[in-house]
């Protein structure tokens, strides 16, 4: 399973900070990547919307997640107060990750 | 699909988009998913945000008579990501000690006055809405940001990035997006959404011009945005710079400041909602170059235009640039004559907006 994961928006724009974070489970752990690949389906990550927005929001955090698993590829664009839990548990261990992914 | 669903999915058209946001959160599976797909119609969304914003626009008095309503609240989520959070400050009670907590009562106290010395603006939505903050929240944080009811404000993750409320033009900024979702309800795409954005550095900034000891003129303000949120090490003074678009940093980490002061630099991009936080540096220096111009302070003669602007019910919630800039320079002839009419065409000129 490959994971593309990105932030978008907030109150500034800063070109550094765009850059996204690729992760390949077959380079973590096995633990690291049984967990991973649980909340992707904890998450029903391939039946979720691909894109949610909020009305009247401003300056929001956006994320972009790309899963590839199996020949399925489907990206989730979501913004934070948008998700569900089971998303925003994903969500928060993806942004545990550096932009080198795990150690 | 079933008949239920499709029963399910014109109930949901009627629904404003708030509530449909709370069905996707809290539903079952079912009402989650007609939900959904209710959102993603993006005619109905308009449809229904019109609407909604018809109402609003017809209750709220543009100013108010009577008493104002300074009621404040804030919240810590106590670093979790659940909003509201446990009641920490409210109107009338003394510091706590937590500065992310008294920082943010008094930047919305600054706020609510700057509104109502000035407009006679009895809060946010002109009827004296309750101002909700929440701070603290998440881990290591890095945003401030409206979320249509309050405002959400990080510790940020003190290596990048100092804790949100440090700077008052930010707390102004986020309830300035209340108000302009009380008013023009610009939408957040494209040009009319860095119009939102500038709308909210614009009043951010007076915010902070008018809450100095002693209060400072056009001249005097250092036009930044979120001077004091990016910790020492970082290469850079703020998070945007009015008066110099493109100069408040320059860093290894966070790259370059990337906004325009001209039309000529208007960055087209699917980013940032359409570079909403990129392009608004060129009205926002269209701003600043007219207060300058007009000398004194900024709220007396160019923020009147502006906010006069912001409540015009010509001002569509789809203008472009040249929309908003054209209504500012009629303003301006309502208000200060041929005189100002002339500033105000020059200074969106300068930015290369020409208005005939």
């Amino acid at each position: 399973m490959r994971i593309q994961f990105e932030t978008l928006g907030g109150f500034a724009y800063f070109p550094g900070l765009q850059r996204p974070i690729h992760i390949d489970t077959e380079r973590l752990t096995g633990l690291q990547a049984a967990e991973l690949e649980s909340m992707v389906r904890a998450a029903h990550f391939f039946d979720q919307s691909d894109s949610i927005r909020p009305s009247g929001a401003a300056d929001y955090r956006c994320y972009r997640i790309t899963v590839e698993d199996g020949g399925r590829s489907h990206t989730v664009q979501v913004v934070e107060s948008a998700a569900d839990q089971s998303l925003l548990a994903l969500l928060a261990y993806l942004r545990t990750l550096g932009p080198e992914g795990p150690s | 699909m079933g008949p239920a669903k499709r029963h399910h999915h014109s109930i949901f058209c009627i629904l404003p988009p708030h509530l449909l946001e709370a069905i996707m959160k809290n539903g079952s599976d079912d009402q989650r998913r007609a939900a959904a797909q209710t959102l993603r119609s993006a005619a109905a969304m308009r449809i229904a945000r019109a609407a909604a914003h018809e109402r609003l626009r017809a209750l709220a008095p543009a100013a108010s008579t009577g008493a104002p309503h300074k009621k404040r609240v804030i919240f810590n989520a106590a670093h979790t990501e659940k909003i509201p959070g446990a009641r920490a400050r409210a109107e009338g009670q003394g510091p706590t000690g937590d500065a992310a907590v008294d920082e943010a009562y008094e930047g919305l106290g600054a706020t609510f006055d700057l509104y109502w010395d000035v407009w006679k603006r009895d809060s946010v939505d002109g009827a004296g809405m309750e101002l909700d903050a929440t701070v603290h929240y998440g881990k290591d944080y890095d945003n401030a940001y409206w979320n249509g009811e309050r405002m959400i404000f990080g510790d940020g993750d003190g290596r990048l990035f100092n804790r949100f409320t440090i700077a008052v033009d930010v707390i102004g900024h986020e309830l300035t997006h209340g108000v302009t979702g009380h008013t023009a309800n610009l939408d957040y795409n494209g040009q009319s959404g860095a119009l939102n954005e500038s709308v909210s550095d614009v009043f951010g900034s007076l915010v902070k011009q008018y809450a100095a000891s002693p209060r400072q003129s056009a001249a005097q303000a250092d036009w930044l945005i979120g001077e004091g949120l990016l910790l020492p090490g970082v290469k850079g003074v703020a998070l945007r710079s009015m008066k110099a678009p493109g100069t408040a940093y320059d860093d290894p980490v966070l790259g370059r400041d990337p906004q325009p002061a001209h039309m000529k630099d208007y960055v087209t991009t699917t980013d940032d909602d359409g570079g909403v936080h990129i392009n608004s540096g060129i009205p926002n220096n269209a701003f600043a170059r007219l207060a300058i111009s007009f000398g004194g302070y900024s709220w007396e003669k160019a923020g009147q235009i502006w906010y006069r602007t912001l409540t015009d019910a010509r001002l569509a919630a789809a203008s472009q640039f040249a929309d908003f800039a054209r209504l500012t320079v009629v303003n301006a002839f309502q208000l200060y004559g041929a005189e100002g009419k002339q500033a105000a065409t020059d200074a969106w000129s300068q930015v290369g907006i020409q208005v005939t």
